[in-house]
């Protein structure tokens, strides 16, 4: 088990707030960070998928090759989909039975559900092709098609590094200015996090993780380029306390290049995300200094950050079916926030101890 | 897999010199054919609202309370083709319908494309079902900006009141999106909640549906009564509207919604036409 660090703490920061932001109406929704500027946790979480990815290839210890590398990253694809797999039809049974107990189909629409239920034969298909998704259990399809590109961008990364960022954004522009994104299947519609777009956030955590390449660029001017984040992260706050969106029919085309759009990972977004990245990167120290036991706690969530964020995502659908049979009132609230997180860490913890007990 | 042609042809065709030929070319359909498809005409006596089927009669009161609808009503007289977005949450996508072509927006093309004849109706039907107002008003500029549609059908309500969002909230999500749409002369269509007996009883969905009924009045949007429809429906014809384990409409239903939002839509648009 690794000491805590700042990508953990990142990490498990971004799984609580996915945890918060994943519960319609929650009261502490409204502390999360992504009413204070134009992005959210979900760029955080894959800036961390891609920068991990490159302390996988490019390991200080023991660097793996070739075939072994892939087989090592494919085999993580495969880890993320039978996760996905799992917490779906998890999900289905959690809204399955709410409904039943309760005696209201009205629930049984819940997150995109209903079609597994009332027309099951394709849709089965479809959460198996993952082009049927639930609604709010869509970052792990993304992410299984990030690793089934992981390889590409790893094989890339040794043969000529500086193509990596250039083709991703080649492919980011082109599925902007195309509107080009995945289709959902049996349902006629598009991919909640479009693939296309959001590989540039995983491939920006993938080059800034070390010091070559952009990564140099930043490490040298860091304390210029922080400022420039600082100045972004105030204009990103005031701009969202007056509720300032750009005007999307007033936009030239291609319009997504100037909108703020989750889908499309919009560039407003995406530069906010750096600049956050750039302002608060390397704050843990002090956050340690200060608050060791929660820089401990937020690490130990992310050490184990797939278990937490399926954890995550089956509390965040649990807490709604308690917010619809309590109502909505700060102490159902609270008690939530409380219960959810205190099952995000024991989530965490037990992962560490079934590693512990299986070294043993 | 990966589409975005249709908007990217469409954005393709925008362009200034198209716009040029296109209008050449409907300037010249236009003479040799106006006799026969001409759109819907200033002068025209406005169309009667289309006759409700057996099984979808509701009193008009309980339908919906006409509001104008101008600019569709001028798309109407100056447009050949009225685009129509459909966004909200569950009955919007058409699940429990046997084909897609039975869910409530292709039922409404039929029915509104019969009405405005020369007119095509195009129902472009962005609905994600499960979600709340808030995300599909996160949403919604955008799909406005990218489709420019001359009518925008919102289906909202449900999931709010189940996920107990707090109703000023919703009240305050949905009423900026009014005002948004209001200031970009995009006339709207609120199609309410969804009927069920337990529903009826819930307090939370009660005060969710009364909240929008009072906001739909105070910004004068036309807001079409599903609940009242369907528990009418369901009560004086004992008709099970919804399919298998009654959770959603079935054909039926999709007809009778789309039927009670075409009458919506037809005697607002010529709200302002008709003599009173």
């Amino acid at each position: 088990m690794r000491a805590a660090n700042e990508i953990d703490f990142w990490r498990g920061f971004a799984l609580t707030s996915i945890f918060i932001n994943h519960i319609p109406g929650f009261y502490f929704e409204r502390f999360t960070h992504r009413n204070f500027g134009q992005s959210d946790s979900a760029e955080l979480f894959v800036f961390l998928a891609g920068w991990a990815l490159r302390l996988v290839v490019d390991s200080r210890n023991a660097p793996l090759r070739g075939t072994a590398l892939v087989l090592r990253l494919s085999t993580r694809a495969l880890t993320i989909y039978a996760a996905q797999i799992l917490i779906t039809m998890l999900a289905l049974a959690i809204i399955a039975g709410a409904s039943m107990a309760f005696d209201d189909s009205l629930l049984l629409q819940w997150n995109n559900a209903q079609d597994a239920f009332l027309d099951p034969v394709p849709t089965h298909i479809g959460i198996i092709l993952l082009t049927h998704q639930l609604g709010a259990f869509n970052i792990l399809p993304l992410y299984v098609v990030l690793m089934l590109g992981a390889p590409v961008i790893a094989v890339l990364h040794r043969r000529k590094p500086s193509a990596v960022l250039v083709l991703s954004l080649a492919l980011y522009v082109a599925a902007l200015v195309f509107q080009i994104n995945f289709r959902t299947w049996p349902e006629d519609g598009y991919w909640y996090f479009n693939p296309l777009t959001w590989q540039l956030v995983f491939v920006l955590g993938f080059v800034l993780a070390r010091d070559d390449g952009p990564g140099v660029f930043v490490r040298r001017y860091f304390r210029p380029l922080r400022a420039i984040g600082f100045a972004l992260v105030v204009v990103g706050v005031v701009l969202a306390a007056i509720d300032f969106e750009p005007d999307p029919t007033r936009m030239p085309d291609p319009k997504l290049f100037f909108v703020f759009d989750k889908t499309f990972a919009t560039p407003a977004r995406v530069l906010h995300f750096l600049a956050l990245a750039i302002a608060f990167g390397g704050s843990f120290a002090l956050v340690l200094r200060v608050a060791a036991p929660l820089a401990r706690f937020l690490s130990m969530l992310g050490r184990n950050s797939l278990n937490v964020f399926c954890a995550g995502s089956l509390l965040s659908l649990c807490a709604s079916v308690a917010r619809y049979a309590l109502g909505d009132s700060i102490v159902v609230d609270l008690s939530v926030l409380i219960c959810g997180v205190a099952c995000l860490g024991a989530t965490a913890w037990l992962s560490e101890w079934r590693e512990r007990f299986a070294m043993r | 897999m990966v589409v975005g042609m249709a908007r990217t042809i469409r954005n393709a065709l925008s362009c200034a010199r198209c716009v040029f030929w296109r209008s050449i070319v409907i300037l010249f359909f236009d003479m040799s054919l106006a006799a026969a498809t001409s759109a819907v005409r200033a002068d025209d006596p406005p169309p009667s609202p289309p006759a409700l089927s057996a099984y979808c009669q509701v009193p008009a009161s309980d339908i919906a309370t006409p509001e104008p609808l101008p600019h569709l009503a001028a798309a109407l007289e100056n447009q050949k083709t009225i685009k129509v977005l459909a966004i909200g949450s569950s009955s919007t996508v058409g699940v429990g319908a046997s084909a897609a072509s039975n869910g409530y927006p292709a039922q409404l093309e039929m029915i509104l494309e019969k009405i405005f004849k020369g007119v095509a109706i195009d129902v472009v039907n962005r609905g994600v079902s499960g979600e709340v107002a808030a995300t599909t008003a996160e949403r919604l500029k955008v799909e406005v900006a990218l489709e420019q549609p001359d009518l925008v059908l919102w289906q909202l309500g449900t999931n709010d009141a189940l996920a107990r969002v707090p109703v000023e909230d919703f009240v305050e999500t949905v009423k900026d999106t009014l005002q948004w749409l209001k200031d970009h002369q995009v006339d709207t269509v609120l199609v309410g909640l969804q009927f069920t007996p337990r529903a009826a009883k819930d307090e939370h969905y009660t005060a969710i549906r009364n909240a929008l009924r009072e906001l739909a009045v105070s910004e004068n949007v036309l807001l079409v009564r599903r609940f009242e429809a369907m528990q009418f429906i369901e009560r004086a014809t004992q008709t099970n509207l919804l399919s298998g384990d009654d959770l959603h409409l079935n054909d039926l239903g999709y007809r009778c919604m789309a039927e009670h939002i075409a009458r919506a839509v037809i005697v607002s648009t010529f709200l302002l036409k008709r003599p009173h």
